[in-house]
């Protein structure tokens, strides 16, 4: 382990940050692709400033969710505050941990807003990668100062110097202006903060004027109920103090201000530029709304709310039900308080005839879903069943649009004029020998290509419109394996175009079942269809007459199976010992039957949906 | 007066079949000598709670009853007609392995009383016994049936079985007609049925053996009812032929739900809604026999709709059928249709599809029903 240079390190008591004076103040966060060590380099800032204590440090720190621990990403930006000496003086430092998947890049843009600069982190090893341009722009055009940095110089396989050259290009900076670090043995990064210090300039803002703080994150706690995350703009957010959320015109007692020192630590105010938590006393998730102005009640109140958020918009949608004998409105509950903490969660009732009551939900990607499905299941004890994901469809019909979120509700074909999918603009960055493998992907992904260039002889940039649907399933996965996982990807949404889409249907011995329904391309829809039906004839269990799994497009039917009658239920032995047991063998049967769905004639177990719902992600993807 | 039965149970076998779940255990030996003397004690024991019940029937079943000195069982099977109110004609059969009976052996048994004979064949196909782990072989079988014949045996069942892993439906056809040819009294045939805890059971869970192909299954039943038809036999109950007149009288007394006495390890007995069973484990059984203490393992009182349960799902196994007045008439009426059901003279009578469908036929006569008044006291 690096030893830490003598004398960098002030005591960490936290109590010297009482008042700080606004010009000690820095806003920061780190943006990178994905593994290229963003949370590494926390923990060692974190370490470094004595934020924690030994004893209390583990790894990625501020990767606090389980689910986050677990699949070893960060999903929700966390905010963090500091001291670090420089120059003679202490400095307050609130770091802002992002998220690194295409999926958030929404909280990206939340955390940014709270910050005056950005570490921008390249891997010595991998070079600049597509979330490492799409990060940078986001940063850049929030008028953030940029700090290169490139990391894990440790590696033997790390090339800084030409990485910092392709970095100091991309920002627009000498090569000698990029900061080496190893996050890992936490070499420079000591000498990346005083960098940090010196270039990013500290918050603006008045004390004495009305406040004003943005809210740029929140979450529900079951014992304290609302609890926002702020950064102040102007004015003073003091514990105790009446305040109204400018949106939603809610007004309440801020029960207690404080920071994250990494753990919630109160303190008597926020001054502007201070980041930190406001304990609201809110029961309503709804009330309080990322995006939304804190200022005061009455007439000391600020008049105009800070720019907000613009609404995460979902890309992905799909049905979520409680699995059999579940309870809707635990589900509806639950839901509302994960909306809190996860305002690009967007849900409506939706009633399925094979699944019941539920809700079609919005979210911003696969990942996403994946998420919020585990987190309502892990944290709120619910059990689900999800839809086979898809994207929302514009349909016109005389001039008018109807959104189309659940493909049990596109018209049947005949009915419109033109049925639009959402674009995307794809950013690949990929080692020049694969870039054959690459188009050819894009292009059997019904993919056009707008642009290419090479970033250096050996890697190119290539821009792709694609489909989102055609790219939210597995495409990462076969552009990572297509090239040996030197491919990177970003995307960003790039407007509907007009497509030939059609709804395939899948009935049960003539009868629909709505949760299978999925809108495919036309030159897809016969591979889609004879797919689900193979794939159910395995799921469907026997039933005392030939059931018919066919899927259609309208009245036509594009592949068809049969699941055979059975021929024997029986027991075939019963005497003196037996009696007790069969009887028994026939009252569970009887009441597996009594749990099963029906659709029209056909007793359908519940596991069958899931299997056949699981699998179906799978074969899309 | 209900016509009672005496169930005995032996639980020794020589090995122990791969895919048999039933109360056996070989290796043990050195309990055989002792057995009988428990049998009789719990007899002894159980006699007066049963007191003016007539018996019509006793029944060695096992395990392998001829694993036991033939002295034991004749002696048991005295000490049974001596105890228990047992009618002059009573039928009384046991339950015999090839390989554990000889012709000396078997007319001591028949001189004893035995006048009816059980024997697990199984199969004619070298294969099939193989597949199932039976010891014997299809010359065993022809052989202890011979030495039945001439020991004085006029009514005669084998038990085979359908469905083991390759067995086709020609092997079949032939174990069918071998056993048409034998002009036997009685023939059960039963489909393999796979018992998780076996180890037969154990192997397909591993997917080291395929499970039976139930459509397979369908088809030799389908070819069995033809064959026993042919051959002038009566399908009496789903796994059950005979020849007119030798139905088994004991085994109709379960369908029919008459009351019968269990004595030994793991046995059942019922009367009157009521079922218990004694402690499966041989030795525990014998042990507390021998302190003179009831050797029973639990006990259930059926309320009226699990006695309905019972008595539509049992009568319907066998040709006795339902009186039409216990389903609702909507119920019945597509199975009559759809050639699960007959209705003759008031009673609803299986088909032999609908033999094959019992449960899911039984299943949906029952859902809504509730015991027809009258039916408790019968
Ligand atoms: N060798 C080396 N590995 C590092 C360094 N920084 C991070 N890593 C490793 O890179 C992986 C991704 O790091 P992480 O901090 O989770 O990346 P994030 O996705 O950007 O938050 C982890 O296995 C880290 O241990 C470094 O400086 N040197
Ligand atoms: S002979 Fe019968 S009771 Fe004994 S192990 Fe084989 S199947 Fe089971
Ligand atoms: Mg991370």
């Amino acid at each position: 382990m690096y030893q830490w240079p003598s004398g960098t390190n002030p005591a960490r008591p936290y109590d010297r940050f009482a008042v700080t004076d606004i010009d000690r103040i820095r806003n920061f966060c780190i943006i990178a692709h994905i593994d290229h060590g963003k949370s590494t380099l926390a923990d060692r800032v974190l370490e470094l400033t004595h934020a924690v204590s030994d004893r209390d440090m583990r790894a990625q720190y501020l990767d606090k969710m389980d689910l986050e621990r677990e699949r070893g990403i960060t999903i929700k930006a966390q905010a963090v505050r500091l001291a670090h000496t420089a120059h003679g003086h202490t400095h307050e430092l609130n770091l802002i941990d992002t998220p690194g998947h295409v999926d958030f890049t929404y909280e990206v843009s939340r955390s940014l807003e709270a910050c005056e600069g950005a570490i921008l982190l390249v891997d010595a090893a991998q070079g600049i990668e597509a979330q490492t341009l799409a990060n940078y722009h986001l940063a850049r055009d929030a008028g953030l100062v940029i700090v290169p940095v490139v990391n894990k110089i440790d590696l033997p396989a790390a090339d800084p110097e030409s990485v910092a050259r392709d970095l100091a290009e991309l920002v627009g900076c000498a090569p000698d202006e990029v900061v080496r670090v190893s996050a890992k043995t936490g070499e420079g990064v000591p000498e990346l903060l005083d960098v940090v210090i010196e270039r990013v300039p500290p918050p603006q803002g008045d004390p004495s004027d009305p406040l004003r703080a943005l809210i740029f994150d929140s979450m529900f706690d079951p014992y304290r109920g609302v609890i926002v995350y702020v950064r102040v703009a102007d004015g003073t957010l003091a514990s105790r103090a009446r305040i109204r959320l400018m949106a939603t015109k809610v007004e309440t007692e801020a029960e207690e201000a404080g920071v994250m020192a990494p753990e919630a630590t109160p303190v008597g105010k926020l001054e502007p530029g201070e980041v930190g938590y406001l304990v609201t006393g809110l029961k309503d998730v709804h009330h309080a709304k990322v995006g939304d102005t804190v200022t005061l009640a009455g007439k000391a109140g600020a008049k105009m709310p800070l720019p907000g958020y613009r609404e995460p918009k979902p890309m992905v949608w799909s049905g979520l039900f409680p699995s059999e004998g579940g309870d809707y409105s635990e589900l509806r509950e639950a839901l509302d308080k994960l909306k809190l903490s996860d305002s690009s969660l967007v849900y409506e009732p939706e009633t399925s005839r094979a699944l019941g009551f539920g809700f079609r939900c919005g979210f911003l990607g696969l990942l996403h879903m994946d998420i919020v499905r585990e987190r309502l299941e892990r944290e709120f004890g619910l059990e689900l069943i999800a839809t086979a994901p898809n994207v929302e469809f514009h349909v016109l019909r005389n001039h008018e649009i109807s959104v189309v979120h659940n493909p049990s509700e596109m018209p049947q074909p005949g009915t419109y004029d033109q049925v639009k999918e959402p674009m995307v603009l794809a950013t690949i960055i990929a080692p020049t020998e694969y870039l054959g493998q690459v188009m050819d992907l894009c292009q059997s992904r019904r993919g056009e290509q707008a642009d290419m260039k090479y970033l250096t002889p050996e890697r190119a940039e290539v821009h792709y419109v694609l489909p989102l649907a055609e790219i939210i399933f597995d495409f990462f996965d076969q552009l990572k394996s297509r090239t040996r996982g030197y491919a990177s990807l970003d995307y960003e949404p790039f407007g509907y175009e007009p497509a030939d889409l059609v709804r395939v249907d899948v009935l049960l011995h003539g009868e629909p079942v709505d949760s299978f329904s999925s809108v495919v391309h036309r030159e897809k829809a016969y591979q889609y269809g004879k797919a689900m039906v193979e794939r159910l004839r395995g799921l469907i269990p026997r039933q005392m007459f030939d059931v018919a799994i066919q899927a259609t497009i309208g009245s036509r039917v594009i592949a068809r199976e049969t699941v055979k009658a059975k021929r024997k239920d029986v027991l075939a032995k019963c005497y003196g010992g037996d009696i007790t047991r069969k009887r028994k063998l026939l009252e569970e049967q009887k009441k597996g039957k009594a749990r099963m769905r029906r659709i029209g004639r056909v007793d359908v177990p519940q596991e069958a949906f899931i299997a056949a719902l699981r699998v179906d992600q799978k074969a899309k993807s | 007066m209900s016509a009672a039965g005496i169930y005995v149970h032996v639980p020794f076998c020589l090995t122990r079949c791969g895919y048999c779940d039933f109360n056996a255990y070989a290796g043990l030996d050195h309990l055989r000598p002792h057995y009988a003397r428990a049998l009789i004690a719990e007899a002894e024991a159980a006699a007066p709670d049963w007191a003016g019940e007539e018996m019509v029937s006793i029944f060695l079943g096992g395990g392998t009853p001829t694993t036991l000195d033939p002295l034991d069982l004749t002696g048991v099977l005295a000490h049974l007609r001596d105890r228990f109110e047992v009618v002059e004609d009573a039928e009384a059969t046991i339950e015999a392995n090839p390989d554990t009976v000889d012709r000396e052996k078997l007319e001591a048994l028949l001189a004893a009383g035995f006048d009816r004979l059980s024997m697990g064949a199984q199969s004619f196909d070298r294969a099939v016994l193989a597949s199932l782990e039976r010891i014997h072989s299809p010359d065993s079988v022809r052989t202890a049936f011979k030495a039945a014949r001439e020991a004085g045996y006029q009514n005669v069942s084998l038990d085979l079985i359908y469905g083991a892993d390759g067995e086709s439906l020609e092997s079949w056809e032939r174990t069918v007609r071998e056993a048409v040819a034998l002009a036997l009294e009685h023939v059960s045939a039963y489909a393999l049925t796979i018992e998780p805890a076996t180890p037969l059971g154990r192997k397909i869970a591993a997917g080291l053996v395929p499970p039976p192909d139930p459509d397979l299954q369908a088809d030799m039943f389908a070819l069995a009812c033809d064959l026993f038809r042919d051959a002038g036999y009566r399908h009496y109950e789903v796994s059950n032929w005979a020849k007119p007149g030798y139905e088994c009288l004991h085994n109709m007394g379960y369908w029919e739900r008459r009351p019968y006495l269990g004595l030994g390890a793991g046995a059942h007995s019922y009367r009157d809604d009521h079922r218990w069973w004694n402690v499966r484990p041989p030795e525990e059984y014998m042990t507390l026999v021998g302190a003179g203490r009831r050797p029973t393992g639990g006990e259930e009182h059926l309320g009226p709709s699990d006695a309905f349960l019972e008595e539509v799902f049992l009568r319907l196994r066998t040709l006795e059928g339902i009186p039409a007045s216990w389903v609702e008439p909507e119920r019945a009426e597509p199975h009559l249709q759809g050639g699960l059901l007959s209705e003759a003279g008031g009673t609803l009578v299986p088909t032999e599809r609908g033999m094959l469908l019992l449960n899911e036929l039984v299943l949906s006569l029952t859902s809504a029903s509730t015991p027809p008044v009258g039916l408790l006291n019968m």
